[in-house]
């Protein structure tokens, strides 16, 4: 397997770039709680800056830019991880309040909180007693 | 041998190959034949880290005359969390990466982050200044800088050739 094969696979889960870096799928956990949907991902490299949340109708993007970091005139030893920007789109399906979505970065993981929109939220109808 | 092929480790799915199963097969193969014809290699994960998703941090290491970079991924672990110990001839990386309050009323959709404690010895084949070694942490990376030991760096020297 040459090198070359192993850049162009990696490259395909991303939209097309002009920055000559590979792009990664962020591993993520998801999970819904009665009143917002939270998404955690591990993006090491990222900060506050380099990282990108889009939501567009229920499509949600997150992104994240990290600089090579190549250092000149030094030789690997070994290698396990490649440097490369962050990329990944999911499709939400209850409605989000767009309004109140939190985002925060720290030590390299992404969190989102996504409140759910009030319609969508599971109500409790009070019974009065006749 | 392409140095590119020694890349990611049996254990951990990385980041491409959540999309990718039979290439991440593929890739394993390699890093199997690859790490067995290698003579310098970081201690294996443990048989826990083999057969389960248990976190296990990738890592880089490049070298020049001088000094070692090392480098580890360590997302979402805490700085207090980490343990970084250095030898003559080798860096041990310990640490945990806690895993949040577990909250009943959670409902999983997608849980492909790893958690847990992780250990990974990693050999130096040249000796190094082990108390002049540095460490930093931001944004989730781990990065140890530690120059060689003045013996090792004499062992390099360079003999002229003269001609005739």
């Amino acid at each position: 397997m040459s090198d070359k094969d192993l850049q162009k696979t990696e490259n395909t889960a991303a939209t097309e770039r002009i920055r000559n870096v590979k792009t990664f799928v962020p591993r993520v956990d998801i999970y819904e709680t009665k009143d917002a949907l939270f998404l955690i991902a591990d993006m090491p490299g990222i900060d506050e800056q380099t990282v990108d949340v889009e939501l567009e109708k229920n499509i949600l993007t997150i992104s994240g830019r990290v600089e090579n970091g190549k250092v000149k005139d030094y030789r690997l030893v070994f290698s396990e991880y490649e440097v490369g920007d962050y990329e990944r789109t999911f499709t939400l399906s209850d409605e989000i309040d767009r309004d109140k979505i939190k985002a925060n970065v720290k030590h390299g993981v992404l969190r989102l909180e996504l409140p759910k929109a009030e319609e969508v939220k599971p109500k409790k109808i009070k019974i009065n007693a006749a | 041998m392409m140095i590119k092929n020694l890349l990611p480790d049996v254990v951990r799915r990385t980041r491409a190959d959540l999309d990718q199963p039979f290439y991440s097969l593929q890739k394993e193969m390699n890093n199997l034949f690859d790490s067995f014809f290698r003579g310098i290699e970081p201690a294996p994960r443990g048989f826990a880290g083999y057969f389960s998703e248990a976190f296990s941090p990738s890592i880089d290491v490049k070298e020049n005359d001088k000094e070692f970079i090392i480098k580890a991924e360590l997302p979402g672990v805490e700085e207090k969390d980490i343990d970084v110990t250095v030898t003559g001839d080798s860096v041990t990386i310990r640490g945990e990466k806690k895993e949040e309050k577990e909250d009943k009323d959670k409902n999983y959709y997608y849980m492909e982050r790893s958690y847990g404690s992780f250990c990974r010895v990693i050999p130096l084949q040249t000796e190094i200044e082990s108390g002049k070694a540095e460490a930093r942490f931001k944004n989730g990376i781990l990065d140890i800088k530690i120059p060689k030991s003045q013996s090792a760096k004499a062992k390099g020297t360079k003999v002229s050739i003269k001609s005739g």
